[in-house]
């Protein structure tokens, strides 16, 4: 350890004491009765009305590699976690590219890294920058295909060509314009067509349900726009069940409705446009008490409960041979973790277990570690998985900017 | 010689640390970066227009002194990369480092908060409304209860009333949002009078 990182570990403690203390000191505001809370605050209740919970903020600076926290990673016995690249604020989801480049998107610091493997050692490099959000990256006949908020851009042959201009697709798309829960997950589907989350643009609100709360699929180029599934509050990662290709999506439900309810969700879109419950019905048959037009018996159960406020972001299934047998065919997911809760949960990678037909699964925490329940804090915040050619799998870590790989045996 | 004082003031802060050997290894850390901060702060001259000692005193810049520092380091990295588009920051946070961006928060946090010297006289009627509507959009919740704010959230309490106007509209208009989209939808369709009120009672906490 040089003296420099002794200072850095050092101020890094003394910042984060520093900072614990004003949340700490806080004292509950004066109540008063709203007559219409804004639609963020919508369906909070007056015992919850100045909880001090709020979004973690995002870290933007680079983490350094000595305060990443890869040794807290705890796995199931014969896998381990290493560090395979780091220096990406706000890493987020991933994409791979023909050539083994993997691009990795980000939301507020507005950019797209790419990781290039070349003799065993990786370097990373800002592909682009100053986009809003571009979360959604996906790969599809050589063209790197990004999606910032309301933006689509294509880079043609991105592989021999790393510095293409990017060819905009925007307009082809007309995406909603709305801010809030705007950035994307995107991936191309079994079908050769690009599929993509459209969330609500509100906590919970009534909305237009033909444009909002979807999962849609486009052609490459922007036209013949199908909704895939409707009532899905906000799915920031999804995949097809290999063998099948049925699509499978996680789902963020509602917030300020309580520390235990509704439960975040994995869904199954076997019948295209699909309604799966938002607003009215979320999670474990939860009735929303502010939206009862419509009854929880409408809608498909969700195939898997993945835990009240946690954050399901980025699920994937394992295709590779390198894990052991129980583990293929499995989901994973990144839950990214909890901030509208008073014990924290989350910030790990769970496995679901689908039964034969697909239509249950069962849920098993499988990268552990980084929540320290005790104190109630997180060191790293799993965003995305991804399986790799060889077997082993990539998760991001948004908050220290860094994607670990797992890998199992030998 | 804004930064010549910036500078000693730096000095002035990281000598204790040097001399208390028996000072916690995390206060001096932290001394240290209060003062590579204000190293910064001088030689790009930030007192120029957000005050000496971090309390501006023309219209529309913002105070900083008593700022959160995650606030102070989020907004410098959208400034440097160009995504919180404003003209006047753009050759300031140029070529700034990560650590750079977290001295600056070190050092601004630092500084004592201060409303500015030209705060306008308190208007009852407004800052009546603007505590209601304040009331009525949780922004305690997150600003916590005396507006200093917490981390990413910035401390608004005693800020400049018109920055504070300009800031809510921007963020009503769509024109600006933060790390994440929280304030766009707290002051969504609400009219510039209301903002008005917001401003002015915010500015006279």
């Amino acid at each position: 350890m040089t003296s420099n990182t002794r200072l850095r570990t050092a101020m890094a403690g003394a910042l984060s004491l520093a900072f614990a203390l004003p949340a700490a000191a806080q004292s509950p505001a004066p109540a008063s009765s709203p007559a219409s809370p804004p639609a963020w605050a919508q369906g909070r209740s007056e015992a919850q009305a100045n909880s001090p919970l709020a979004p973690h903020a995002p870290r933007l600076t680079a983490t350094p590699v000595e305060r990443i926290p890869v040794d807290s990673i705890r796995l199931p016995e014969g896998f381990r976690a290493e560090l395979w690249a780091s220096g990406m604020p706000g890493a987020r989801m991933m994409a791979r590219g023909e050539d083994g480049t993997v691009y990795v998107g980000t939301r507020t610091i507005g950019r797209v890294y790419a990781v290039k493997e070349e003799n065993g050692s990786r370097s990373t490099r800002v592909l682009a920058q100053r986009l809003d959000n571009p979360n959604g990256v996906a790969v599809k006949d050589g063209s790197l295909y990004v999606i910032a908020m309301n933006r689509v851009l294509r880079y043609d042959n991105i592989a021999q060509n790393p510095n293409a201009e990017p060819v905009e697709m925007t307009q082809a798309f007309a995406l909603p314009t709305e801010a809030h829960h705007g950035w994307k997950f995107a991936a191309f589907g079994p079908d050769g067509k690009l599929y993509m989350n459209i969330g609500v643009p509100c906590n919970v609100c009534t909305f237009d349900e033909n444009r909002h709360a979807l999962i849609v699929r486009y052609n490459p180029d922007g036209s013949g726009r199908e909704v895939m599934g409707h009532g899905v509050r906000n799915s920031v990662g999804f995949d097809w069940r290999p063998g099948t290709n049925v699509l499978y999506a996680s789902n963020n439900a509602r917030d300020w409705a309580g520390n235990d309810t509704p439960e975040d969700t994995l869904h199954r879109l076997s019948r295209p446009g699909e309604h799966h419950g938002f607003p009215y019905c979320s999670g474990a048959a939860w009735q929303d008490p502010g939206h009862t037009g419509r009854k929880c018996s409408e809608f498909p159960a969700p195939v898997a409960l993945l835990g009240p406020h946690t954050a399901p972001l980025g699920m994937r299934f394992y295709t590779g041979t390198m894990f052991p047998e129980a583990y293929r065919g499995r989901a994973f997911v990144a839950r990214h973790g909890s901030w509208n809760r008073d014990a924290k949960i989350g910030f790990d990678v769970v496995t679901v277990t689908l039964n034969a037909d697909g239509s249950e699964g069962k849920v098993e925490p499988f990268l552990t570690g980084l929540l320290d329940s005790g104190a109630n804090s997180f060191a790293g915040r799993p965003t995305d998985v991804m399986v790799m050619p060889d077997g082993s799998m990539l998760v991001s870590d948004e908050h220290n900017g860094a994607i670990y790989r797992i890998s199992y045996g030998r | 010689m804004t930064g010549l004082r910036a500078l000693i003031t730096g000095l002035a802060l990281i000598a204790p640390a040097l001399l208390l050997t028996t000072v916690s290894l995390p206060a001096q850390a932290q001394d240290a970066a209060v003062a590579r901060g204000a190293a910064i702060v001088a030689e790009r001259n930030c007192g120029a227009c957000h005050g000496e000692r971090g309390v501006s005193a023309i219209p529309s810049i913002p105070s900083l002194a008593g700022q959160q520092r995650e606030f102070v380091t989020v907004q410098l990295v959208l400034f440097r990369e160009g995504l919180r588009d404003v003209p006047a920051m753009q050759k300031p946070s140029e070529g700034l480092t990560d650590e750079q961006v977290e001295d600056l928060g070190a050092y601004f946090a630092s500084l004592p908060h201060s409303p500015p010297p030209d705060r306008a006289r308190r208007n009852v009627g407004a800052f009546n409304n603007g505590a209601a509507l304040s009331n009525r959009l949780r922004c305690g919740v997150c600003h916590t209860p005396t507006l200093v704010g917490q981390n990413q959230v910035p401390h608004i309490a005693g800020q400049r009333e018109d920055f504070l106007a300009a800031t809510l509209r921007a963020y009503r208009d769509g024109v600006r949002h933060g790390s994440d989209t929280q304030m766009n939808a707290a002051v969504y369709g609400l009219t510039d009078a209301q903002l008005d009120a917001i401003a002015h009672y915010v500015s006279q906490r």
